[in-house]
């Protein structure tokens, strides 16, 4: 066996593939890609240029990548009065358990390139995906500083808010499909039935529950700019506040592949085939990219939208959008039963 | 005195449908100027604005018109007209004589434009611009060689001009600027 045949084996094993490929790599390149977008659809809409100075001819698209490298190289500030192995731990451990998610998504119907049995995909996924809030919290509280507290807090509030929504609302998929697996999910939307026609209401509560999950426009809370400085985020400057970031905008992709794959077809009108690159990489392709369109919906909100007051969130997530997932559940069991679904 | 009692503001109870419809238009309005962008940012070292006639800019002295009055500097009501005494020759008679001209100080000077108004002879006039750089304070407060010549324009040099109207439709509107257009 050559050594490039080793290595090229070592890449491609699924779970590896999935989590350092598709779970970190694909989403920093999509996340560079869409930051840019969100600032030049925000000056679009705002009839400013956004980033233009540093390349003019692509329209500032570079600007991104000067940012990330002045991130890299600036000193980390480690502050005295924190608590220094939870302020260093938190941001990390966040990040990690935002990519965590990943393990447990499908992105090909060959059950050879699944990393693990795919049985409970939409409970294990969803479960992971909650625990990484935690973390922000925590670095709130480990930063000793009045801001991060605030912000801390106002993300924990946001929890309550978000929490059950998000899992209600990707889970009336699994009451429509009768089945928590992501493939058979998928597989029943063949032929043009995508969940998102059949049941617009769970999709927009799954959308909106998912915004205020990463802190997306009309509910960027915690870390609102003008009220608490960066929010939890405060007091964390370098490669470590670059991390922070990297976390909100890694979760918001994963949630983004979570409701490609319930409501938006998954990997579908492609049909995977035999061999790693019919079977595993066109339709990963296929997803990212639906994905992608998905993310650059989110960041278009912040070119129209303020930013709500914590009460209103919270008034708005369970007066308006706890039953709009409870609807969209029982639409959900209401088509099952009539045997929309095939 | 019993301070009134205070009236909870009532808001109109409008059903979850208005709020859909405004959320829904926020977001039409978001997408049309997505589409079309309605920008007028300037791109400043490349365009400038070519500010109308009228415009109160820096000022200059036409010095054959100059009467020695200092009215402009009795009027300028931040003390930066100043006039100093300078010694000539008067031509007809030969004499040693002392005149009076004005100067001006740019560290004091808030363009309003008395001086311009009140000159009796119009010997003082603006030009229509602002955006003059000085390298040091000094070179701020001018003398009599510098007042009369109007100030180095570098903008003029590089960029192009435009000009902003007021559109009906569009609003605030950057247009190129037309020769000759006043």
């Amino acid at each position: 066996m050559d050594v490039i045949d080793v290595i090229v084996k070592i890449i491609t094993w699924p779970p590896l593939w999935q989590l350092v490929v598709l779970g970190l790599v694909a989403p920093l390149g999509v996340v560079v890609g869409i930051l840019w977008f969100e600032r030049k659809t925000a000056a679009r809409v705002q009839r400013r240029f956004g980033p233009l100075h540093v390349s003019p001819r692509i329209g500032g698209a570079i600007q991104l990548i000067a940012d990330l490298m002045r991130y890299a190289f600036q000193e980390i500030i480690i502050p005295k009065t924190v608590d220094k192995g939870v302020f260093l731990i938190a941001p990390l451990t966040a990040l990690v358990l935002s990519i965590v998610p990943v393990v447990a998504v499908p992105f090909t119907s060959v059950s050879h390139y699944w990393p693990i049995p795919m049985e409970y995909s939409v409970l294990i996924s969803l479960a992971l995906s909650t625990i990484s809030a935690i973390f922000i919290v925590l670095a709130g509280w480990a930063s000793n500083n009045k801001f991060s507290i605030i912000g801390g807090m106002r993300e924990a509030y946001m929890i309550t808010a978000y929490e059950l929504m998000i899992i209600l609302a990707i889970l009336s998929v699994s009451a429509m499909t009768t089945s928590y697996n992501f493939v058979d999910v998928v597989l029943a939307q063949t032929g043009g039935k995508w969940f998102i026609i059949l049941n617009p209401l769970a999709f927009l509560a799954a959308f909106i529950s998912v915004l205020m999950a990463t802190s997306g426009f009309p509910f960027e809370i915690p870390e609102s700019e003008n009220e608490v400085v960066a929010g939890p985020f405060t007091e964390y400057s370098g490669l470590l506040y670059g991390v922070n970031m990297g976390a909100a905008y890694i979760k918001r992709f994963v949630y983004s592949i979570f409701i490609t794959l319930a409501f938006l077809g998954g990997w579908l009108p492609y049909q995977p085939g035999d061999g790693f690159i019919s079977g595993y990489l066109i339709p990963s392709l296929v997803i990212i990219v639906k994905a992608t369109i998905l993310m650059a919906v989110f960041s278009f909100l912040r070119a129209v939208y303020g930013r709500y007051r914590l009460d209103q969130a919270l008034d708005f997530a369970w007066k308006l959008l706890f039953p709009l997932a409870l609807m969209g559940f029982g639409l959900g069991l209401l088509e099952a039963y009539i045997g929309l679904i095939g | 005195m019993v301070p009134p009692k205070p009236v909870p503001k009532t808001k109109p109870r409008r059903g979850i449908f208005h709020a859909f419809k405004g959320n829904l238009e926020a977001l039409m309005i978001g997408v049309k100027y997505f589409i079309d962008p309605k920008r007028f940012t300037l791109i400043y070292p490349k365009e400038y604005n070519k500010l109308r006639e009228g415009y109160r800019g820096f000022i200059v002295l036409i010095k054959q018109k100059c009467i020695n009055c200092a009215s402009c500097a009795r009027i300028c009501p931040a003390a930066a007209m100043k006039m100093i005494r300078i010694p000539e020759v008067d031509e007809k008679t030969g004499k040693q004589k002392v005149k009076n001209w004005p100067v001006i100080d740019y560290r004091r000077c808030i363009f309003c434009g008395y001086c311009v108004d009140v000159c009796p002879t119009e010997a003082l006039y603006h030009v229509p611009y602002h955006d003059v750089v000085y390298q040091n304070m000094a070179e701020m407060y001018l003398d009599l060689e510098s007042f009369q010549k109007p100030p180095e324009y570098k903008a003029a040099e590089e960029g192009i001009p435009v000009r902003y109207i007021v559109d009906e439709e569009r609003g605030l509107v950057k247009v190129p600027y037309k020769e000759g257009e006043k």
